[in-house]
């Protein structure tokens, strides 16, 4: 029996500003499985992530989050790009893992021990619960990628939406995020990985949508992630290609 | 040492003097922890803002009813301006313009209206320089309402507004409306300065929303006691500023505005504790060189 339908969208259009951003998206993602948003700069995989999250207006097709037309509250979790965020914030690790829990918590409500062990628990899933006191602003790069991660994981999400999430990171912070990811598969959680590093789309994901302004491809990542497929999705930026030698499909004897 | 802090209780004693303390103590907590936003959010612009936009509902609100018509003024004219902000930041590709063109010709339209009046100079100062000595027992009842309301606004939304401040895209993405915050957030901003106003006056409000939030951050990291620490410290300026008014007064019949002694009295304490930070700051330093440099150690 297969899993359950966590995200399903059809024919959809997504535009910043009433100007088309992101056209003809089709694709559907499962309960515990992974599937990566591959792209170059600019060609729509944050798009695609906010119009799912209901952040950008939405100007054709449909989403459907756990088989509701609007996502119900807290049910997807996101972890934004870091370099969003302003470094000299005064807050720790821990207080903004809790963040997560507001939802839950609603207006009135402080966190109680029920909180505290979300964080906690979440903090150990992405491997970072010695640094729970330290300063957000104080952490490595691929540390607050784990910590936003460790925060969507707090509210408890059936479905994850990942924006590049492997930007810049050493091996090990690549191999505790990929762990993460790996663990909360096995726990049911839908993983939806934006990405320009084939490498990791291999690592973590079933299948593959290729995105380049539209829909280039969606399918298995061995019958998407074709040479063909991969330049028509990369063929303005040769140099996006350069830094992933694992891009051209020929090498692995397709 | 009774002679030095016997004044900080004896000024307190006489009535103008304790309604006065009352006023402050009060702003001092509001504007401590609606300020911790502020500095959070950097929205000391928006502020400056929005206490000019304030001055104009002040001003018709004092030439249509006098002191008992400005508050009314004053209050409507805080929640519009406060709608009338979010809606710009909302939009405006570069706010910063939009907010610098309304507010200024708002702050106008308020010096046109006052200058109608026949004691122009006399009431104009009134309401820039403010009238602390001098608030009667129902302008008491009436801050204390005002900072109430402000005070509820922002702590039943706490935990959001620093989320927002932290990261706006995720509180959008957990389902929460950022421009409600922000209207929320605004509003209560806009309470501070209507109740500040008629205490230390227009100009200095800023002072009042801006110092103790600023003096909090360079005091600590720990977000929980950046609130009590502005608030705290606003409190104590207050105190301190009142007394030294009063003894100036008492002692050396210098009479200073009181407004702008409390406001000096916080600016004052920011410097003291900026050079606190740059003392720590600077001990802490030298035990840095000990490790070598980042990049040596990556090639070697």
């Amino acid at each position: 029996m297969p899993a359950p339908l966590a995200l399903r969208v059809s024919g959809a259009s997504f535009a910043y500003a009433q100007r088309d951003a992101l056209t003809g998206i089709d694709f559907d993602l499962h309960a515990g499985e992974a599937v990566a948003l591959i792209g170059p700069n600019g060609s729509g995989k944050s798009t695609l992530l906010k119009g799912i999250l209901g952040l950008i207006q939405q100007t054709s097709g449909t989403v459907e989050v756990l088989g509701q037309p609007a996502a119900p509250a807290g049910s997807i979790g996101y972890v934004p790009q870091t370099d969003e965020l302003d470094p000299e914030f005064p807050v720790s690790l821990e207080q903004v893992v809790m963040m997560g829990r507001y939802r839950e918590l609603g207006w009135l409500r402080l966190p109680g021990k029920k909180d505290r062990t979300a964080v906690a628990a979440a903090l150990e899933t992405v491997g970072l619960g010695r640094l729970s006191k330290t300063r957000f602003g104080e952490l490595s790069g691929g540390q607050q990628q784990r910590g936003l991660l460790a925060r969507a994981v707090a509210a408890g999400p059936r479905l994850l939406l990942l924006d590049e999430p492997f930007n810049g990171l050493d091996q090990s912070n690549r191999d505790a995020l990929v762990g993460t990811v790996e663990r909360l598969k096995a726990d049911g959680v839908a993983v939806l990985v934006s990405t320009h590093d084939l490498e990791l789309a291999r690592a973590v994901c079933e299948r593959v949508l290729l995105l380049n302004g539209s829909q280039v491809a969606f399918g298995p990542r061995e019958s998407v992630l074709t040479l063909d497929n991969v330049q028509r999705t990369f063929h303005e930026v040769g140099v996006e290609m350069d830094q992933h030698t694992l891009v051209v499909p020929g090498h692995e004897g397709h | 040492m009774a002679d030095l802090f016997g004044p900080l209780v004896t000024a307190f004693t006489l009535p103008f003097m304790a309604r006065a303390l009352v006023v402050l103590l009060a702003l001092s907590l509001v504007a401590g922890i609606v300020g911790v936003l502020v500095n959070l959010r950097s929205l000391e612009f928006i502020s400056d803002g929005l206490t000019h936009s304030v001055f104009p509902g002040i001003a018709i609100g004092f030439v249509w009813g006098g002191r008992e018509g400005l508050f009314v003024g004053a209050m409507i004219a805080a929640v519009l301006a406060a709608i009338v902000l979010t809606v710009i930041t909302r939009r405006a590709v570069s706010g910063d313009a939009a907010i610098a063109i309304v507010f200024t010709a708002m702050f106008s339209i308020g010096i046109l209206v006052v200058s109608r009046q026949t004691n122009y100079a006399g009431q104009l100062e009134q309401l820039l320089f403010g009238r602390l000595l001098t608030v009667t027992a129902a302008e008491v009842t009436q801050t204390l309402v005002i900072c109430a309301i402000a005070l509820l606004l922002v702590g039943l939304t706490l935990k959001q507004q620093v989320f927002r401040a932290f990261d706006r895209t995720a509180i959008a993405a957990a389902g929460y409306r950022p421009v409600l915050l922000d209207l929320v957030l605004n509003v209560a901003i806009a309470l501070v300065v209507v109740a500040a106003s008629s205490a230390v006056g227009n100009l200095l409000v800023l002072a009042v929303l801006i110092v103790p939030g600023a003096v909090a951050r360079l005091i600590t990291v720990r977000l929980w006691a950046l609130f009590p620490l502005a608030a705290g410290f606003a409190a104590l300026c207050a105190w301190v500023g009142l007394t030294l008014g009063f003894e100036a007064s008492v002692t050396a019949g210098i009479d200073l505005p009181s407004g702008a002694t409390v406001v000096l009295v916080l600016v004052a304490g920011y410097l003291l504790v900026l050079l606190g930070r740059l003392a720590v700051d600077r001990m802490r330093r030298p035990a840095q060189p000990a490790t070598p440099p980042q990049p040596e150690s990556v090639t070697a």
